[in-house]
């Protein structure tokens, strides 16, 4: 039988919608699920028949932050959830907006929060569902993340989830492992300048890949790229600190990076740079591709 | 007043319907929705609206990304500091840009107008072709992705150009998925990639959806309904739009200045007029101004009726597919991608428009000592969907009243393409 999906949104641009049309196997997919609403694709109810009939279903996904009297069709969010959360056996709150409260939430910080999690803090609107929920974070979420996670659910999988409630496997890496300036940071070598192939974007540009969980460079963007890939800084968005300050600038103190890469200690790290810069490795320093 | 929820239009809206012997007298149009963006944006530094504005909307976040990249440029500008975009990242703005439009305009027809016209009388398009439709979407995006870095929500243009630095290796794959996805279209929605240029005749033939939505238009006696105001706005300057108002077919130049938002009483949207009148945005506009012969010859029958409005936002996609091939095909990859610049501000303003999926989308900011002090947004579906009075309907407005049900009035609504998240920001 085909699992029953319920997506609802609270506070949202709508973007893990549009992303999850991405999924180059919808086609399959959708073969295996019946969505009894999806705010895109065409559900058997309506937003007013999602909040008046009485229906079963499992899997209940949530895009978007949540302020509770936020509007959804006739009833407020807060009353939705209500509804829904009780019969989902799992819910996946997808986006960092729905995990953490994201971008949206430095408007109205004390209405607008994740469902477990209000920032770093587990003081989420809905927090006492913590042990159906699983935290999908990304801004937004990559739509094989999403299709990983129902489909281990589906098949009655254990899920291994961080101290955040996302899913191991995808956040146990961070964004920088496999972006193709790996060389660069190696040897710390920084991009001179945006626009460049060359270089690495954590000591200037204000990347935030060393410290950031998830698969972006693992599991590619539509198929063909990452951020950091086409030059552009990793925001961090998959963390509970999105959005930070000052995005495209590196924050420093005595011109070494604010923040580690994840995990390594300050005395590591500065050891390894002292020894890394004291070479000068030619190839790193030129241009990649040239006529020479 | 009767209300109908409108749902599935990236976000909701509401129409209050009023009704006079049978016929739809006043509607008014309600955004329940509103999230706060040109709050979050103040206090920030400058560069930092590059990366929250892209999330102003999952759908048409590039077109955010790039009228805040040319706000930000055209501060700069204003505080006489010299501001030098290659060619190379010019195009490659457009190619996203309109790639973005492409995504748009595909699920529009088959998530928005298909379903709407299924529930008004039958047509022969299968429930699941935009399954088919949704691999020439995936397509258009790897073609914006090998660009941006990922769609949605990249921030890959930044005041002096772009981030990356394509090969030529890139510029194949590109023109390879972009044929893909032209492939799949031409299968589906037209079999012509010079649509807009076919003669209503060979259209009302045509053995694609779009005949089969003409057809459907026909048979129902619908294609002239749905008629607005017949004046039109452009305020995005690109490789083939000027910033003119169009009425009567006659182009007359615009100025920012004369551009008026007003905060209503219901809802959280604003009103925008251009020196008090109501204008529409959008395919249709920028239609308007190309004048291919289709929607020349829709215009002249049915004049801003839904038929035309339909048909225009189709005729963009062959049109635009024809533009992003030939911007590949003409990138430079030797100039630079991106020109430092020199970006410390005491006091500024500055202001930009693009032309989104949905029409005109403005930016201004106003900044101190390189923090945002201000900044404001005004979106396509606020210049669409605005609210008039009875004796002054604004353009959507005037394209419902006079209908005979709700349902049909949903279906003009919907050709304007709705955008509830970009409507209240």
């Amino acid at each position: 039988m085909k699992s029953k999906i319920v997506w609802i949104q609270g506070v949202t641009c709508n973007g893990n919608s549009h992303s999850f049309l991405n999924y180059q196997n919808l086609d399959i997919f959708l073969k295996k699920v019946e969505f009894l609403y999806h705010p895109l694709l065409p559900s058997k109810y309506s937003l007013k028949e999602l909040s008046e009939k009485r229906f079963d279903f499992d899997i209940l996904i949530v895009e978007g932050a949540i302020k509770k009297s936020y509007e959804r069709g006739i009833v407020s969010l807060n009353t939705l959830m209500e509804k829904l959360s009780i019969k989902a056996r799992k819910i996946i709150a997808l986006g960092t907006c729905a995990a953490f409260g994201g971008v949206f939430k430095s408007y109205d910080e004390k209405n607008i929060k994740g469902l477990i999690f209000d920032g770093e803090e587990k003081k989420g609107f809905f927090k006492e569902l913590e042990k159906k929920v699983i935290n999908i974070p990304g801004c937004p979420a990559h739509p094989e993340w999403l299709i990983y996670v129902l489909n281990m659910i589906e098949a009655k999988k254990k899920i291994l989830l961080d101290d955040f409630l996302r899913p191991k496997e995808i956040y146990a890496f961070t964004v920088h492992s496999g972006c193709v300036r790996n060389e660069y940071f190696e040897w710390k070598v920084d991009a001179k300048s945006f626009g460049v192939k060359e270089g690495c974007l954590f000591y200037e540009q204000g990347c935030q890949a060393p410290y950031t969980h998830g698969s972006c460079n693992k599991i590619l963007w539509n198929e063909v790229n990452s951020k950091t890939r086409a030059g552009m800084p990793c925001l961090g968005c998959t963390e509970p600190t999105f959005l930070k300050e000052e995005l495209f600038k590196t924050k420093t103190y005595m011109s070494i990076p604010a923040n580690m890469p994840l995990g390594v200690p300050k005395r590591a790290y500065l050891t390894i740079t002292g020894v890394a810069k004291s070479f000068k490795i030619e190839r790193l320093n030129k241009r990649l591709i040239d006529e020479s | 007043m009767r209300v109908e929820l409108i749902e599935k239009i990236e976000g909701e809206a509401k129409l209050e319907y009023r009704f006079k012997q049978d016929k739809i007298d006043f509607v008014k149009i309600v955004f329940p929705h509103y999230r706060g963006i040109e709050e979050i944006l103040r206090n920030r530094p400058v560069w930092d609206a590059l990366a929250i504005n892209p999330r102003v909307c999952g759908i048409c976040g590039h077109a955010h990304l790039f009228a805040t990249v040319r706000a930000i440029e055209n501060l700069y500008q204003n505080a006489g500091i010299d501001v030098n975009i290659a060619e190379k990242a010019k195009l490659i703005r457009e190619i996203t840009l309109f790639c973005e439009h492409i995504q748009n305009h595909l699920k529009w027809i088959y998530l928005v107008i298909v379903p709407i016209m299924k529930s008004i009388a039958k047509i022969n398009i299968d429930q699941n072709s935009f399954l088919e439709i949704q691999k020439a979407i995936v397509n258009i995006n790897r073609v914006l992705a090998i660009f941006s870095g990922q769609w949605p929500h990249s921030s890959y243009m930044v005041p002096g150009g772009v981030v990356c630095d394509p090969t030529h290796l890139d510029i194949l794959q590109a023109r390879n998925f972009l044929k893909n996805a032209l492939n799949i279209v031409e299968r589906r929605v037209f079999e012509n990639i010079v649509f807009e240029e076919i003669t209503v005749a060979e259209l009302e033939k045509s053995k694609t959806d779009s005949g089969k939505i003409f057809r459907f238009l026909k048979e129902n006696s619908l294609l002239s309904i749905g008629k607005a105001n017949d004046r039109y706005l452009i305020f995005g300057e690109h490789s083939f739009t000027k910033r003119v108002k169009i009425i009567k077919t006659v182009s007359y130049p615009v100025k920012m200045k004369y551009v008026n938002e007003k905060s209503q009483k219901s809802g959280f949207a604003k009103n925008v007029t251009y020196k008090s009148n109501y204008y529409e945005t959008g395919p249709l506009a920028r239609m308007m101004l190309l004048k291919p012969n289709l929607i020349k010859q829709l215009h002249r029958a049915y004049k801003d009726g839904i038929s035309t409005r339909i048909f225009a936002r189709i005729a963009e996609i062959s049109f635009l597919f024809k533009i992003v091939e030939e911007h590949l095909n003409s990138i430079e990859l030797s100039q630079k991608s991106y020109n430092h610049i020199k970006t410390d501000i005491k006091e500024g303003y500055g202001e930009s428009a693009v032309e989104a999926a949905r029409g005109s989308l403005i930016h201004k900011i106003w900044v101190e000592k390189n923090i945002i002090k201000k900044y404001e947004i005004i979106t396509p579906t606020q210049w669409n969907l605005s609210n008039g009075t009875p004796q002054k309907p604004a353009t959507a407005q005037k394209a419902m009243i006079g209908l005979k049900n709700g349902k049909l009035a949903e279906l003009v609504f919907r050709t304007f393409d709705i955008c509830s998240v970009c409507t209240t920001h």
